[in-house]
Parts: structure tokens; sequence; C-alpha cells
């Protein structure tokens, strides 16, 4: 772990795990996907989590964000426990305090670029007034897809549609904002964009960014780098 | 490929369940017709060959002879005097068969019963002996248990039967099938002849053991096997037709069975297009494929039927076990296995699953090889309505227009019903059209919260029409049936309240009622509101006793025709000539009617309704009487009054009052329970096809659901809440359900108006349509309710997803 993280206060801390096992089936055929994980990561800053196939790092993910209860050990997300929370709660707190992108952009191909966006937001309950329909213009201006807003995800090539999930993903203010392989299905060109797109929603934005990867181009956009091996932090 | 064909079956049989119960439903339902039919001509079999068991011969009236040569009161039955000569010298070897309606007087309790005659010899008897013995001659007799239990007659106790009120002893007690010699009460024959002179006497048949001999004039000998194949015959037209009308309404269940099995396969094969093209890949021929998912298709529908075959057949004779139990009037037999019905449900439940999955299948060779090397994307089920499609619902529907026109204008079945299909045919062509944007008008309504379920589904147009058309076509019928029958139960209700404007008529020709009488009447339960008519008794030509002459000016506040009936012209009388046996008179006659000595001259007018009661105009009462006195008591029912009760209080005050009572009420009340058993009937039957399209939109939901896991796991991850995505898919089943009942129950009024122009007009020409509202809105709601039930199952699966699935690749 980083010095930086070791000094930062509680406060700072926008995840931080203890002691994280996750284990799958159980007797002979029992995985342990994680094995006792302490990680803290500080608010405001891309980390990359990186290892080969099978080491853990999607899974590690799924817990922090609150998409997998871990089978043993804590995780606090900006101040709250997760294992805490019911199932109902905890939805609720992934609507509120965490944003996703995936690796097969997974935008609903029935509604438009801007109707997934602010799909979160809809989720939500909450009214979609001009102020939030001026961020999401924003985003997606900041983002590049601004002239692409009216169509659907398969009028879009695969760079647009990922950077309109980075937008959804964006258009609730998360305190993270965790990334799966974000480039896995994009070209050099286009990832670099991705990437570039992710490093400024820490640096500008102020977002604590999570990106789970197996490429080591991808990780060196990040300004720290977790590698796990079997379930451990190497 | 049969690797492949065993392995697709395996894999893939529980997403067909579905598909499979809509087949076993539809199979059942024709099997069920089958037993049931059979089991009916069983019970009619036994029943109608009982009386010619033992004979070998069977006289008849030659229904070649005119005039007939039977009494009076049924012309076709032997000449009396004839038959009784045969009978006499037969002797034992016959028996005649025969009824006559006489007064019954059991203790107290006055009625009328059916009396028949009973062979002497014992290989004769049809009857089955359950108590006691046979009559051994006059002053002796057998009674049917049914009568036996409904009065409370047990054997030893003493019945009174005829004018003369003869005094019989209930020897026995008998079971006998009801045949048209079924009757309550059975005598030795010496004591049946004892009534020849009622005027309902007659001798129908006479069943001979042995030769006959010379047969009377007017009358023919055949053999008893004969006449039993020849009636049977007769019966058995009746119940083919109501076999008829069963297979129907199977039909319609299958054909919507059909196109739940179409949709079950377009979806899966849409979801294993990627398997197909791999198969193609690896080497198998267009054709390989093809044969490989008909003969699954094949297989999902034989297993079906196989399946649906024996439910049915259970079904059918747990019915008749039922039907057996609860309504011993009418007996079914239980029959052999109706093996032709049996094939012939398998064999439609095969054939209807292999055509249904024709046009699935043929979609799945268009598959190209490449289709399995490019990335994976998602199912898109969409695929542009052909201008041939759209082209073809147009002509339907305009087609179908023009015959409803020309069926309407020329009153021909014929072409409604062909008008009808074609219609409907271009509705449900034009489904993938229609549906799709009557689903986003109906989401609007549930606001931004139901956009998601809106656009989930409209996303398959096809899929969508397939599955609404479905329960369209049950919920059209329903709508169809409801409010044809509204209109034809109206019409009737117009004509009964036109021609028994009187519920309830207290009348006396003797003394004035008592000025009591009329608070008693409106105090009893039932009364909705009585009024006291007044006139006086008279004596009118051609009448044989005296009659209430009476003038009733507030008759409007009783009457259910508004009092139409009682508003009589000057110089007129309104007799009920129904209510008056010996009739000198005919409607137009000039009648003298007296009162004392005084005597006015009125034409009279038959109209019918409110009893013995003469009516006449206010100012020709008051030339025959100067203080009418009270006469009649005319009551109108409130509409909850229990019928039966009611007359029974009205008989006690009019009894107590030394007056009688008529009543319309029972013949109100059979009337209204013969209308709710057709229209429970065809709804019930009706039912099994809103059933079976119900399985389909959970099932359409369901195999949706599978190809949208992974979207259910990123909602879920984006912070949908588990409650949020059951109500999302309950909200699209319901939209669906919603849509399919509002097109159905459209359309459904207007084949009623159809029909209501076409035929019901025809019967009953004050017939005005009659839409039952509460009806129509309670389909909509249930089918609303049974739509969001069925999609509890596929929600729950839905929202057992993890959040985490959304995320992960393979």
């Amino acid at each position: 772990m980083t010095s930086t993280a070791r000094r930062a206060t509680r406060e700072a801390l926008a995840v931080s795990a203890r002691d994280l096992t996750k284990t799958y089936g159980r007797g002979d055929a029992q995985v342990h996907a994680l094995r006792g994980i302490d990680l803290d990561l500080v608010r405001g800053r891309f980390t990359a989590i990186m290892g080969p196939s099978g080491s853990g790092k999607s899974t590690l993910m799924h817990c922090l964000a609150g998409l997998d209860q871990a089978s043993g050990g804590t995780v606090t997300v900006a101040g709250t426990e997760l294992g805490s929370l019911d199932d109902d709660a905890l939805t609720v707190f992934r609507r509120e305090h965490v944003g996703f992108v995936f690796q097969a952009f997974n935008l609903l191909p029935m509604l438009t670029a801007l109707q997934n966006i602010l799909l979160p937001l809809e989720l939500g309950g909450r009214r979609v007034d001009e102020e939030t329909r001026e961020r999401a213009h924003a985003l997606a201006e900041t983002l590049g897809v601004a002239d692409r807003l009216d169509h659907r995800p398969a009028e879009l090539s695969g760079g647009q549609q990922q950077r309109v999930a980075i937008a959804r993903a964006l258009v609730t203010g998360p305190d993270l904002l965790f990334a799966d392989e974000p480039t896995g299905n994009l070209d050099s060109a286009t990832s670099a964009e991705v990437l570039e797109h992710l490093r400024r929603s820490a640096r500008e934005l102020g977002r604590t960014v999570v990106m789970v990867t197996h490429d080591r181009d991808a990780a060196a956009y990040a300004d720290d780098v977790v590698t796990m091996r079997d379930g451990r932090i190497a | 490929m049969r690797t492949v064909l065993l392995a697709s079956l395996r894999t893939h049989l529980r997403r067909y369940v579905a598909a499979a119960v809509a087949v076993v439903v539809g199979v059942a339902f024709v099997v069920v017709v089958g037993v049931l039919t059979a089991g009916a001509r069983a019970g009619l079999m036994d029943g109608f060959g009982a009386p010619y068991r033992g004979a070998d011969h069977v006289v008849v009236a030659d229904p070649g002879v005119r005039p007939p040569r039977g009494p009076s009161c049924c012309p076709d039955t032997l000449d009396v005097a004839a038959a009784i000569a045969l009978v006499d010298r037969l002797g034992d070897d016959a028996s005649g068969l025969g009824r006559v309606l006489l007064p019954m007087q059991v203790g107290d309790e006055r009625g009328s019963t059916t009396v028949g005659p009973i062979a002497a010899s014992e290989e004769l008897r049809w009857q089955e002996l359950t108590a006691g013995r046979f009559p051994a001659g006059d002053g002796e007799a057998v009674v049917h248990v049914w009568d036996a239990t409904a009065l409370d007659i047990a054997v030893g106790d003493r019945i009174r039967v005829g004018a003369d009120a003869t005094e019989l002893a209930v020897v026995g007690l008998v079971n006998s099938p009801s045949t048209e010699s079924q009757a309550s009460v059975y005598v030795a024959w010496a004591q049946y002849l004892h009534w020849r002179e009622h005027p309902l006497f007659h001798i129908g048949k006479i069943a001979v053991r042995g030769d006959v001999g010379p047969v009377p004039e007017g009358a023919v000998a055949r053999t008893a096997e004969e006449h039993v194949t020849e009636g049977l015959a007769g019966l058995s037209n009746d119940t083919d037709a109501y076999a008829l009308m069963g297979v129907l309404f199977a039909a319609v269940a299958l054909v919507v069975a059909g196109l739940v099995v179409a949709n079950t396969f377009a979806i899966l094969f849409a979801q294993r297009m990627r398997d197909f093209a791999l198969l193609r890949c690896v080497g198998a021929t267009r054709r390989q494929v093809l044969g490989s998912v008909r003969r699954e298709a094949l297989a999902v529908g034989a297993l079906a039927s196989l399946i649906g075959v024996p439910v049915g057949g259970g079904l059918g004779y747990g019915l008749i076990a039922l039907v057996n139990a609860v309504a011993p009037t009418t007996p079914m037999g239980v029959p052999g296995l109706p093996v032709p019905w049996l094939l012939a449900g398998f064999a439609v439940g095969t054939l209807v699953t292999a055509v249904a999955s024709w046009l699935p299948t043929r979609g799945v060779v268009r598959v190209s090889p490449l289709a399995a090397l490019r990335p994976e994307s998602a199912v898109d089920a969409r695929t542009a309505t052909g201008r041939s499609r759209l082209a073809l619902a147009a002509s339907g529907l305009v087609v179908g227009t023009v015959l409803l026109g020309v069926a309407i204008a020329r009153r021909d079945t014929m072409v409604m019903v062909a008008g009808g299909a074609a219609f409907f045919g271009g509705v449900l062509l034009l489904g993938p059209v229609v549906v799709p944007r009557m689903v986003r008008v109906a989401g609007a309504l549930l606001g931004p919260a139901g956009r998601l379920a809106t656009e989930n589904a409209v996303r398959n147009p096809r899929r969508t029409a397939t599955t609404t058309a479905a329960l369209l076509i049950g919920v059209t019928l329903t709508t169809a049936v409801l409010t044809g029958l509204a209109t034809y139960g109206a019409a009737l209700d117009e004509t009964t309240n036109r021609n028994h404007p009187v519920d309830v008529a207290l009348g006396s020709t003797a003394a004035p009622l008592p000025a009591d009488l009329l608070d008693q009447v409106r105090g009893t339960t039932g009364v909705e509101r009585a009024i006291a008519v007044h006139g006086a008794v008279a004596r009118v030509d051609g009448l044989a006793h005296p009659i209430p002459v009476v003038s009733a000016p507030d008759a409007a506040h009783v009457a259910r025709d508004g009092g139409g009936f009682a508003r009589v012209e000057p110089g007129t009388i309104r007799l009920d000539l129904g209510s008056f046996r010996d009739l000198g008179i005919e409607p137009g006659d000039r009648v003298a009617v007296r009162v004392g000595d005084r005597r006015v001259e009125l034409r009279v007018i038959s109209l019918s309704g409110w009893g013995n009661a003469g009516l006449v105009a206010p100012e020709d009462l008051a030339r025959l009487v100067d203080t009418p006195e009270p006469r009649a008591v005319w009551v109108r029912t409130a509409p909850d009054a229990d019928p039966l009760r009611l007359v029974d209080d009205l008989t006690g005050l009019a009894a107590g009052a030394g007056a009688g009572v008529e009543d319309q009420l029972q013949a109100r009340a059979v009337q209204q329970r013969e209308l709710d058993v057709l229209t429970w009937s065809v709804l019930g039957l009706l039912g099994v096809s809103v059933a079976i399209a119900l399985v389909g939109i959970g099932n359409t939901l369901g195999l949706s659901v599978l190809e949208r896991a992974r979207e259910h796991a990123m909602l879920r991850a984006l912070g949908l809440t588990r409650r949020q995505l059951r109500r999302m898919l309950a909200a699209e089943a319901a939209l669906m359900a919603v849509v399919a009942t509002l097109l159905g129950t459209t359309i459904g009024v207007a084949f009623a108006w159809v029909t209501h122009e076409t035929l019901i007009k025809q019967a009953l020409t004050r017939a005005t349509l009659q839409i039952p509202w509460p009806s129509l809105g309670a389909v909509v709601l249930v089918a609303a309710l049974a739509g969001v039930l069925a999609s509890v199952v596929p929600a729950r699966r839905a929202a057992r997803v993890t959040p985490a699935a959304g995320l992960t690749h393979d």
C-alpha cells in the first residue's frame, strides 16, 4: 500500500477493506476467490486493479462496489459499512454513491443515449429537471457525445457507447466510479480516449475511480496500481 | 444430428414447459369433450333402451296414418281402446307404456304427479326396486326415489291420487332411468286404466314379449332392437350437437395454444441462433439443422399430447362422477374409453405443435455460418413488417367489413361468420403494427416509472403481437358472448315484462278483499310495492264463471311494462285469455258484461299477464258499479326477493282472505337461471382459452427475461431494487394483457353489434344492443390482474439475478 494511503485520515479514504474474503461453493469444490484483502483507496485518485485471469480482481471490485456480498471481513465505502446493508439498502447505496462502466458497454438497446444517461436518476425516482438535463448535456459535451444524444446504442460506435456509459456513471455525481475492463472491446485509439476521460474524472471532477484491467497500457493511466495474484494483493 | 437433437431436448426442455402446458390443456379439452359426449350417450342409451330390454317387439302408432288416432292431448300415441284391447289379449307378455298427470295429496300437501303403469311380468319391468316390493294389484303403488325423498314419502305411507283422491298404499320405492316413459308413481296396469277418461291419459307404446299377432289398425309393430336404434339416432343427434359445440370451443383453445407454441419456438430459436450458426460452421447442412429443430418441435408436441390425453381422460371421468353425484336427475353413463377421441386429441395436439413451429423453424435456416464467428450481438428479433403482410391485413379488414355489412343487410349468418373471420384475421396480421402503438399509449399513463416496462414490451413487435393475439381471441369471444347474451336477456326481459306486467296477483271472486290485506302484503319480505285494484264481480258472456272486472288507473306503480297494459280504451275489456279454461270468446268479440242488473257491451282485447280479472276503463266500471270494492292486490317484487318463499308467504296471506294467487315469479326465475347457466357455461368454456393465453404471457415474459438477464443485472447494478425490477416486469405483462383486453373488448362489442343486427333482431324485434359495462370492466380488470399474476414466476426468477452478473463477461 502506498505511504500516502497510510497517512491519510479516515475522512480522506473513499474505500476501505479489512480482511476481505470471498469463497464460492463448498467442500472440495470450494474456491477461494479472495483470501484476506486489506485495501485503502484515497479519495480523488485513479486506481487500477491488475492481475491475470482468475486472480480475483473482478471479485474484489464487485465486493468493493457492493455488487456482491463478501464472505468475511468488512468493506467501508464513503463511511458506510456495506455488510450492514440489506439488498434494498445496498441497491439504494449503489444508486447514490457508485457509478459503473462495463466492458460490454451495457446500454439499454431500446433507449436513446440521453435516456440511457438519465436512467440512474430515473431509477432513483428523481425528477429529471432542467438542471439535471443540463448536467447530462455538459457531461456529454465533455465526453464528446453531445451530438449523438438522440441516437440509440445500435447507431453508436463502440467508443461512443462507452463514453455514453461513462456519462451515465457520472451523472449522479457518485463518490466512486468503478470500471470493469472498460477498454476490453475497443481499439487502441478509442481506448486512449476512454482512459483519458476516466483520468479526468478523477483529476478534474474529484471522483475516486477504480478500474479493473489486465492491460498494462491501460493501467499506466492510473495514479496507483494494485496487483492481484491468487486472491491476494501481490 | 441425433446427438444434437437429444442434447437440445435435454437442455431446453424446461423452456418448453409453458408451451407444453398450453398443448396439454388444449388436448385435454378435446378428450374431456369426447369422454363427456360418450358418457352422455351411454346415459341416454341406458335410459332409452330400458323399457324394451325384455321385449321382442314394440307396438307404436303408425306415423303415416292421418288423422292420428291418439287422444286429444297426445295425438301421436296409440288409440287408447285398441291399445288396451291388445294388452288384454297378450296378458303377461305385454307392457303398456304411458303416463298421466294427476293431482296428488300427500298428508296435507297438495300437488300433482305423473303416474305410469308397471308391467305385469317381471321380465318386462324396467323399474329397479330399491325398497319394499312391486304393487300386487289395485290400491298399491311404488314411488320414484327422487319424489319419495322430495315429498318425504316412505314405504307404508298412503297417498291420494286423481280427482277422486284414490287412496294408494306405497308398497315400494323404485329407481327408473330417465326416458319418455318415466313417471313419479307407478301402479299396476289395471289401476292405471282407472284414469283412462282423464284428458291427459295416453298409451305411447306397448313392449311385447314374443309375437304380437294381429296389430291394431293405425299401429305398427317393430322389433325392439329396431325401435331402440332408431330412437337413439335421434337422441344422438342432440348429443352430437353438444359435442360439436364443445369441439368448437376446444378448437379455439387449440388455436390459442398454437399461438403460444409458435411464440415459444420463435423466441427460443432466436436465442439459439448462435448455436445453429456454430452447427453450420462445423459442417451441418441446412437440411440437417432444419430437420433437427423440426424433430425437436415434433417431440415436444407428441410428449405434451401424450400427457394431455390421460389428463383429459381423468378429468372427463371425474366430471361424469361429479355430475352423477351432484345432479342425479341427469344421469350419465360411464362409457368405455372413447378411443377415437383419444387418438384425435393426441393427433391434433401433435399437429398443432408441428404447424405452429413451422414458421419459426424456417427462420433457422436463414442463419449464416458466419454469425457464429462474429462477436456476440444482442438477440434482436426485430423484423420489419412486410408490405405483403400489411397488404394482406388491409384486405382482410376491408373484405371483412364489407362482408359484415352485407351480412347485416341480408341477415345472412354464413356471410357474417366469414366476414368476422376475415376482419379478425386482418386485425391479427396488423398486430405487430397496432399493438406496440397501443402499448405505448397505455404505457404513457404509467408515467416515467412505466417507461422501461413500455419500452421492453414493444422492443419485439411481433413477439408482443403474437402474445397479445392469444389473449385477444379469448377476450373478443368472451366480450361478444357477454354482450350478445346481455342483449338477448334484455330483449327476453322486455318481452316478459310486456307479457307478464304484474309479478304476483292476489284476487278473489267470492267476497271483496279485506281492507288490511294490502298492508299485510306490503309488509311481506320481498314485496317492493303493492296496490289494491278495485272493481266488481261480473258475468261475462262466453265465460262459464263470474270474474272480477277491475280498473287500475295506478297500475304504473307496480307494472313492469310501465302500466301500459292497464290503460284501457273505453268500450273495451282486456282479458288474459290464457287464464281461462273452456273459452267461449275470442279477441274482437263484443260481449255483454253484467254486474247485478247493470250491463255494458264491450269489445274483447286479448293481452296477458295479470290473471283472471277483466280490465276495463274507469268510466265503464262506473257504469257497472257505484262503489268498486278491492278485488285484487297487485304486487311488484324486490329484485332480490326469493320467489319460492315470497309466493309461499303471499299464498298464506291470500288463503286467509279467501283469495287465490297467480304469479310469474317462478317462470321468470327459471328463465333467468337458464340464461345464467348458458352464460356461465360459455364463459367457462372460453375461460380455458383465456387461461392458455395467460400462460402464454407468462411464457413470453419468462423467455424474454432469460435473454435480458445481463440487462437486468446491469439495471440492478445501477440501482434498481429487486422490487422495482419485479414491478417493471409485472407492468410489462399487465400492459400486454390490458392492451389485448381493450382491443378484444372493442372488437367483441362490435361483433356483438353485428350479430345483434344480423341475428337477434330477426328473432326479437324489440331487442336493443345492451353493453354490459360492469361485466366488461370486470373482464379488463381480471385480465390485467391475471397478466400481473402471469409475471410472478418470471419476475421472481429475474429478480434472483445478482448485480455482479451484469459485469462478468463470458
